[in-house]
């Protein structure tokens, strides 16, 4: 995609107007950075409903019918199933196993494990298995298929 | 629709090692004996996509082992190579692929190298892949 970037002298002059045929996930996500927007899902956090900015979202787990948000240090349950985040969730995010999404953007590296599936270190120190099933959908997500 | 692609892949993949099996084996022949021929009966090239397909069935072993630790998992895929080793030792034994326990042990040693050979490269795609995607990792990662 072309970009064009001209410089105003004014902050009231800041604008991004984008052409595009449709709108993809990539170009929502690049209108909710520039729209200082961060998408976020409401979680519970001791008994009261926050909202949690996604891209403080480490990876989401669901465990016993229960689904469990990770940020760096914390952990959030929120009322969603998996399969619903899915489709609130922005273009970083992927499935990487039956029981989990990840934020592609909160892996520090991986490293591949026996019986073609990946260990992913994430930047806080987890570590989480991305499923030989899903180590395609990690590839789409960083443009490598 | 997944797994029929998964079983439909495998087939394709299991199918092309035989025959590769098949040809080196009879190259050896060749060679040691000086046969210059070499003859089957009619339905044999038919065993093989056939063999590769219930070869590529206990693939479903191989796949569903999100939670399941290392030496979990190595028992999964010692088990797949037993359920493959009787699923050719079987598929043999109804195609005549063997009469005489040396012909049979020729086979399963065949089928031992080729199991040891498509771990190999699957070892090595995946090691690839560790490569290039921890360099295209680095490149959006947040700074943390």
């Amino acid at each position: 995609m072309k970009v064009d970037i001209k410089k105003v002298f004014s902050k009231s002059d800041e604008r991004a107007e984008i052409h595009v045929v449709t709108v993809t996930e990539e170009i929502q996500s690049a209108v909710d950075l520039l729209e200082n927007n961060r998408r976020s899902i409401p979680v519970i956090n001791t008994e009261e409903t926050v909202m949690c900015p996604l891209d403080k979202v480490y990876y989401i787990e669901s465990v016993d019918k229960r689904t469990f948000v990770y940020t760096k240090n914390k952990c959030f349950e929120t009322r969603y199933r998996l399969y619903e985040l899915e489709g609130l969730l922005s273009y970083e995010f992927f499935r990487c196993s039956k029981s989990m999404i990840i934020n592609v953007k909160k892996i520090a590296s991986v490293k591949a494990e026996f019986n073609a599936r990946l260990r992913a270190f994430l930047l806080n120190g987890e570590e989480v298995i991305i499923s030989r099933n899903y180590v395609k959908d990690l590839k789409g997500k960083l443009g490598l298929m | 629709m997944k797994s029929i692609k998964m079983v439909v892949n495998e087939m394709f993949i299991i199918s092309t090692c035989m025959m590769i099996g098949l040809g080196i084996q009879e190259v050896l022949i060749h060679f040691s004996s000086g046969m210059s021929t070499f003859e089957m009966p009619w339905y044999i090239p038919l065993t093989i996509p056939f063999t590769a397909f219930v070869c590529s069935l206990p693939s479903a072993l191989l796949n569903e082992c999100d939670g399941l630790n290392k030496k979990q998992i190595v028992v999964r895929v010692i088990l797949h190579y037993f359920c493959l080793l009787f699923v050719v030792t079987s598929c043999g034994y109804m195609f005549h692929w063997y009469s005489q326990v040396l012909e049979y042990l020729v086979i399963a040693c065949v089928y031992t190298i080729i199991y040891g050979v498509v771990w190999l490269i699957s070892w090595w795609l995946n090691k690839r892949d560790e490569d290039t995607i921890n360099k295209a990792l680095k490149i959006i990662q947040d700074k943390e």
